[in-house]
């Protein structure tokens, strides 16, 4: 019997917006320890929502969190995630060495490592040449690599990247998945959210389709295509997270 | 490059508000033409005007030049305002440009992250303070009676002002929002705090209402630290303003603590 704990444990979460929209509804989600899990769901679905009550960045309305086995919230927990989130959300001020300096002072480095740490994630990331630039001044690539560079910085035992190849040429593509596959066999669980789901099927180990705020399938991509009887993600993903759309839109056609 | 696979350590109990603290000090000073300078040189003029060319023209106030005794009101309004305008605008940046979710996700307990922002705000007045001292003195001749007690006011003050303005960047919607309180609600408070006059001048109704007005004390107490002179007991309003310190920090806290306004 397996007695590790989940990487991530969420039980009957839920979020209602002041506005009175409902993100999460009593949803349920394990991710195991060193799994690279997808998560995958229409814009509006609930995966930032969730993503940032892991993160301490949205109060739940109820429900529990647990990081291996630390209350979500705790310093423990919050040490052992690192977030890149959608929208380049780079400190202005800051230069890409300083950025990453900074956070790793976050995180409860001291300079020396910080320091030392930062200039590895310059060169894995390719931002030698930008070292002493400010966030503001880098072109979106380049943002975007910083962003999973200040992720990774602090050696994070659950990395969370939200869609973070939206937007990205093909060649940066390639180069982030080549290293997030590395660092996924040397034991960091990778929670990833996207709307490429070939992206998806070739990196994870298991898929969860979120939609209405609840978690409507879970498999391996394998898995997923076989309970619904289709060839393609993608059909098992029409089916399941817009299924409802779909076929009112199919309706209306024949109509 | 192999990353390097997940490291396990406790994180630091310390070490976050020291670079958060760190990052708004290295904000204020890379910014120091708009931070220091700027309101050093405004203040200056302000001594300069009203003090050395028209206060020929005014008589003595409770034994000082009028040159004399501007001199600390200007200081502490230079310094309240550089401690509210400096966490305003750091808090609302940070919000509005989302970068604040890097220190809201770290490990680091609200209070640290509240004291950080304090911290970077202090420093930013107390080095304006600093520096317009060192210039006022020597110019205009002022006296520094009770440097203890003009410490302790200033650091009251820079704190009070400091929250204000935290509270303020995490309630506004727009940049407006932050100069709307700072030009509608200090500006005019400080000013008919006694910065320009004693309101002990004022008569029958006018010194009693102006001591409605909480800037007042803050101004009063300062003034007694340098002049060694005030308008009421410097006991009352250094009470008064560490009163109002505590309720301005305990609001800021509330909201670093339960999330309002910077969580969803």
């Amino acid at each position: 019997m397996n007695t590790t704990p989940a990487a991530l444990d969420v039980k009957g979460l839920t979020k209602r917006y002041g506005d009175g929209t409902l993100a999460l509804d009593d949803l349920d989600l394990e991710v195991p320890n060193g799994s690279f899990f997808g998560l995958l769901g229409p814009n509006g679905a609930g995966k930032t929502t969730l993503i940032g009550a892991v993160c301490n960045l949205v109060r739940p309305t109820s429900g529990d969190i647990s990081i291996f086995g630390n209350p979500g919230g705790s310093m423990m927990a919050r040490r052992m995630i690192g977030i890149a989130e959608q929208e380049p959300n780079l400190d202005k001020f800051l230069t890409v060495y300083e950025t990453l300096l900074y956070h790793g002072g976050y995180y409860g480095m001291d300079g020396d490592e910080a320091g030392e740490r930062a200039e590895q994630m310059i060169d894995a990331f390719d931002l030698r040449a930008k070292r002493n630039v400010e966030a503001p001044k880098l072109s979106g690539g380049m943002r975007r690599r910083l962003l999973l560079a200040r992720a990774l910085l602090h050696r994070p035992n659950l990395v969370i990247l939200d869609e973070p190849t939206a937007g990205v040429d093909l060649e940066l593509r390639h180069e982030l998945w080549s290293y997030i596959r590395v660092l996924h066999e040397q034991g960091t669980t990778i929670l990833l959210t996207t709307h490429y789901l070939e992206e998806a099927e070739a990196l994870c180990d298991e898929i969860a389709l979120i939609s209405g705020g609840q978690i409507v399938a879970r498999d391996t991509a394998a898995g997923l295509k076989y309970t619904h009887g289709v060839e393609t993600l993608e059909e098992v993903y029409l089916k399941t997270v817009a299924g409802g759309k779909i076929a009112l839109a199919e309706e209306a056609a024949r109509a | 490059m192999t990353p390097l696979p997940p490291a396990q350590v406790e994180p630091h109990p310390w070490r976050g508000l020291a670079w958060l603290s760190r990052r708004e000090c290295h904000r204020v000073l890379k910014l120091w033409k708009q931070t220091i300078l700027a309101p050093v040189i405004a203040a200056l003029l302000f001594m300069v005007v009203f003090g050395l060319s028209l206060g020929n023209s005014i008589s003595e106030i409770n034994g000082f030049e009028y040159r004399v005794y501007i001199v600390p009101g200007l200081i502490a309004m230079a310094m309240a305002q550089a401690a509210y305008s400096n966490n305003s605008s750091t808090i609302f940046q940070a919000r509005n440009d989302r970068y604040l979710d890097d220190i809201l996700s770290a490990p680091m307990p609200a209070w640290h992250i509240h004291l950080g922002y304090l911290i970077g705000g202090a420093m930013r007045s107390l080095l304006i303070g600093i520096v317009l001292t060192a210039c006022a003195l020597p110019i205009t001749g002022a006296p520094l009676d009770h440097p203890a007690e003009a410490l302790l006011a200033v650091l009251l003050l820079t704190t009070a002002f400091g929250a204000l303005g935290i509270i303020v960047g995490v309630y506004a919607e727009s940049w407006d929002n932050q100069s709307f309180i700072n030009n509608i609600v200090i500006l005019p408070l400080i000013f008919l705090g006694g910065v320009f006059y004693s309101v002990s001048r004022l008569g029958t109704p006018w010194e009693q209402i102006s001591h409605f007005n909480p800037l007042f004390y803050v101004v009063d107490a300062v003034r007694y630290g340098f002049l060694g002179s005030s308008d009421i007991d410097p006991l009352i309003s250094l009470s008064i303003v560490a009163v109002i310190t505590i309720a301005l920090v305990t609001w800021s806290q509330y909201l670093f603590s339960t999330g309002h306004r910077l969580k969803p």
